[in-house]
């Protein structure tokens, strides 16, 4: 069956350029797009055990006259159809609920601030919390349409690394592009990696679909980032640690969301819980 | 670094996790006082706000202050912490109803002030629906820190609205019988203990901080056989002031809708529309508990038509001020209105037949607001306790069945849902427990997908069609576009029997030919009440699921209704 790709259409050149990745992401992961043409500046997403309100950045309703059009014409672009999303339950009267059993969700860097906040580093906080509480990997696109002709996965050996490197062999899957692994060996040896792929039963993936794993030893990891192509999706796992950690060691994805141009695909904790 | 993670995940506590009721009723305590410190909260701010305005009260331009506190109140709302208005309590419900219970936390906190500034600047409503909201998102939140599952995130919901009434009203069986009778609107016990320890503790947060005070305390009534005969009048009318309100705070928020203004603006119009009624009629400004205690203690000196005509500016000012945004509930002004519907009743009595013996008027006054609350909400329990707990009278506890068991039912006959549930019944959002709509909303197309069914093209010729036949199990086959593989229609055995005997056909028919074009189909994201009902209207046992125009699995009647047993199943044992 079809995977499905949720996408908010913002009726600016910024949505724009958010809509041709999300078309383009469906194209090459053969997944069907379902668009949110949004009404009200403000909508829920109930989840598993969170419920967030989405609040939409006022740009998002920018002409609605000319929205359908605009977002029909670039569909038309791209040869892909899609289905528009009609919200069909009201927590309140302008608070619309949006389903979210999504295989995949697209966002910009932040979906409620100005669009001229978004820069790298930036992630705004109703996005984080998607991330957090869904189980679905989040694509969140480079300000500008990009294609990507390769997949990198970052790989740390967590479980939600794991996770992300489990999607990046759906994607590669799908899509028939190759796929990095990129490890940035801490304490622990090449062995140990090897290890958990062993134990996680992973080998048999590995073989047929990593082309390269780079494991670094030495530099920092920022420096090390600069290895990743600028033209790959970047797949990687996210707050998968507890905030105490990540205040005192940093996020992993924090300083790669930070530091590279590149789209990346994002898997929460609660990304596969639904398939196990 | 192990400890500290553990310490931020309570759920993972072993001591929460002996045994879930011991966790549901230690959840309950923190709830419970959480949403009575909420209550005491709104108390407290209410009776600052109304001792720093009262100065102000004797100005000319006074009846600007409503709509000031109306218009602050949804620019609140709407700007700043970008809440969609409402009443609150349709709200709490159609969470229970439809996502067990989750709720967000900006809930806890925006209802106690927006309902502060509406109904401490004068607009005419009360602060037990926010205090019920509040208390519910307490709760909800709460539950999701311990990762409860959605049944108990729903008893814990209950709790917070539990403790939130109990607190503000001093009343442990109302608040309790209130979050069952109407959020929750199942009677079970593992919904009650938890319940009634967090209106335990809700009232004993109001003792604590505010005194062990009967809100309307008075004398003692005698009430004869008469005043009993008399009461069945006092339900009729109190079922025609429920009926009135409901329809025009309903008529209001239609007409509040289509006018081409900021919310703010609605909310001012509305506010100063009852500061002008204010003018007049003082009684219909703020909660009006004043005028109630005064009504109860028989020391209300307006006569019979200021009374009567009190009524009905009392309905247009709450209509005015919720209908048209302000923040705030209708508990308080049922109260006003029953009150006074029963004083007016008493009078007219008393105008008749002078010569008989009635009750005094503050018992009328008293069984006046059982029967609104009774009528309004259809809950004649919590308009029963409410009134026997806030009054501290049991004497009159015979009249007061009969004026709530009346009054709710004359208004079930005139109105089928109460006002809370009035709009979820319309939209088919409400979705009580072990009802059937509840329990398909649990299921999800998807998850009833049957995959085993073979994918024919519509160029394919009848006899190769018919070897897919001999390997198949099932009648229908789905017919899809060689090019687009967009699904085009179904074949059923049916379809070809007509030709299975002539083997000349083999080869000059295609399936493109005489495949069903007209079949109904199933969407993703279709509800399964409404997929059953079509079923049963058009009298299938399956249809074809199409997503993004292409054929995904079928749905049939057999496996739906297996997986409805099943899951009735996990509901009921819960």
């Amino acid at each position: 069956m079809d995977a499905q790709l949720f996408h908010i259409f913002r009726n600016t050149p910024l949505g724009r350029e958010t809509l041709l990745q999300s078309i383009y992401f469906c194209k090459k992961a053969g997944a069907s797009l379902i668009i949110y043409m949004p009404e009200f500046t403000k909508f829920l997403m109930y989840f598993e055990n969170d419920v967030v309100q989405i609040d939409l950045d006022n740009s998002y309703l920018t002409s609605p006259e000319t929205a359908l059009k605009h977002a029909k014409e670039l569909l038309d672009q791209g040869k892909i159809k899609a289905r528009f999303l009609e919200p069909k339950n009201f927590t309140a009267s302008t608070l619309p609920d949006i389903a979210t059993n999504f295989d995949f969700m697209c966002c910009p860097r932040s979906i409620s601030d100005l669009s001229s906040k978004i820069g790298l580093g930036y992630i705004g906080p109703r996005v984080r919390r998607i991330v957090n509480s869904a189980r679905f990997p989040v694509l969140i696109t480079s300000p500008v349409f990009k294609k990507w002709r390769s997949i990198a996965v970052f790989f740390g050996g967590s479980a939600n690394a794991i996770n992300a490197l489990k999607l990046g062999f759906r994607i590669s899957r799908a899509s028939g592009m190759p796929l990095s692994v990129y490890t940035h060996m801490e304490k622990a040896s090449k062995e140990s990696y090897e290890e958990i792929i062993k134990n996680e039963k992973l080998e048999e993936e590995m073989d047929r679909y990593v082309t390269e794993w780079h494991m670094f030893e030495r530099g920092k990891f920022e420096e090390n980032i600069y290895d990743v192509p600028h033209d790959a999706l970047v797949v990687l796992g996210a707050y998968g640690h507890s905030l105490i950690k990540n205040i005192f060691f940093g996020s992993k994805m924090e300083k790669i969301q930070s530091t590279i141009t590149n789209n990346l695909l994002i898997a929460g904790p609660n990304y596969g819980l639904g398939q196990k | 670094m192990r400890i500290l993670r553990r310490w931020r995940h309570p759920s993972s506590w072993t001591i929460f996790r002996l045994d879930d009721r011991l966790l549901l009723i230690l959840i309950a305590v923190i709830v419970g006082t959480c949403s009575g410190l909420a209550a005491v909260a709104l108390n407290r701010s209410l009776i600052a706000m109304f001792e720093w305005l009262h100065h102000f009260r004797h100005y000319w331009w006074s009846f600007i202050m409503p709509a000031i506190g109306a218009a602050l109140s949804a620019l609140f709302l709407d700007k700043m912490v970008k809440e969609g208005a409402g009443h609150g309590v349709p709200e709490v419900i159609y969470s229970v109803s439809r996502y067990g219970g989750l709720m967000r936390f900006r809930s806890s906190f925006s209802r106690l002030i927006s309902s502060c500034l509406t109904i401490g600047s004068g607009g005419s409503a009360g602060p037990e629906a926010p205090v019920v909201m509040s208390g519910a998102a307490i709760g909800s939140n709460i539950a999701k820190l311990f990762s409860l599952n959605d049944r108990q995130r729903v008893t814990i919901v209950g709790c917070g609205a539990a403790g939130a009434i109990s607190s503000i009203f001093n009343a442990p069986i109302a608040g309790m019988v209130f979050s069952i009778e109407v959020i929750l609107g199942e009677w079970k016990a593992v919904n009650i203990v938890p319940i009634a320890i967090a209106s335990v503790a809700g009232t004993e947060i109001s003792r604590i901080l505010q005194g062990n005070q009967i809100a309307f305390s008075h004398r003692l009534f005698h009430i004869g056989h008469l005043d009993i005969v008399a009461c069945i009048g006092l339900a009729i009318i109190s079922a025609v002031a429920s009926v009135l309100l409901t329809r025009l705070l309903r008529s209001m928020h239609g007409v509040s809708k289509k006018a081409p203004f900021p919310i703010w603006v609605r909310a001012a119009a509305g506010g100063c529309a009852v500061g002008i009624i204010g003018i007049f009629l003082p009684i219909v400004l703020g909660e009006g508990y004043h005028s109630v205690r005064a009504m109860i203690e028989g020391v209300f000196t307006q006569g019979f038509g200021i009374v009567a005509l009190a009524i009905f500016a009392k309905i247009l000012a709450t209509s005015l001020t919720l209908g048209w945004g302000g923040s705030g509930g209708i508990f308080a002004p049922c109260l006003v209105i029953g009150s006074l519907a029963g004083l007016t009743y008493h009078r007219g009595l008393v105008l008749l037949w002078p010569s008989v013996p009635w009750v005094n008027e503050g018992c009328f006054a008293l069984l006046g607001m059982a029967g609104l609350i009774s009528g309004m909400l259809h809950a004649p329990l919590t308009g029963i306790f409410l009134i026997i707990e806030i009054t501290g009278s049991y004497e009159v506890i015979l009249p007061l069945i009969i004026v709530s068991v009346i009054s709710t039912t004359l208004c079930h006959y005139i109105e089928p849902v109460s006002f809370y549930l009035k709009e979820l019944v319309e939209k088919g959002q409400l979705l009580r427990p072990g009802t059937d709509a509840r329990v398909l909303s649990d299921l999800s197309v998807q998850e009833l997908l049957e995959k085993d069914c073979i994918i024919v093209k519509q160029n394919m010729l009848l006899r190769n069609f018919i070897n897919i036949v001999k390997k198949s199990h099932r009648n229908y086959f789905p017919v899809e576009d060689e090019r687009t593989g967009h699904f085009l229609g179904m074949i059923h055995l049916d379809d070809i029997r007509s030709y299975l005997f002539n083997p000349l056909m083999y080869d000059a028919v295609v399936l493109g030919q005489i495949m069903d074009t007209d079949v109904k189909v199933v969407y993703l994201d279709d509800d399964l009440s409404e997929v059953l009902r079509k079923m049963d209207m058009n009298r299938l046992f399956s249809m074809p699921v199409i997503a993004n125009r292409k054929f995904i699995g079928m749905i049939s009647k057999a496996t739906l209704l297996d997986k409805y047993r099943k899951e009735l199943m996990v509901q009921t044992d819960q």
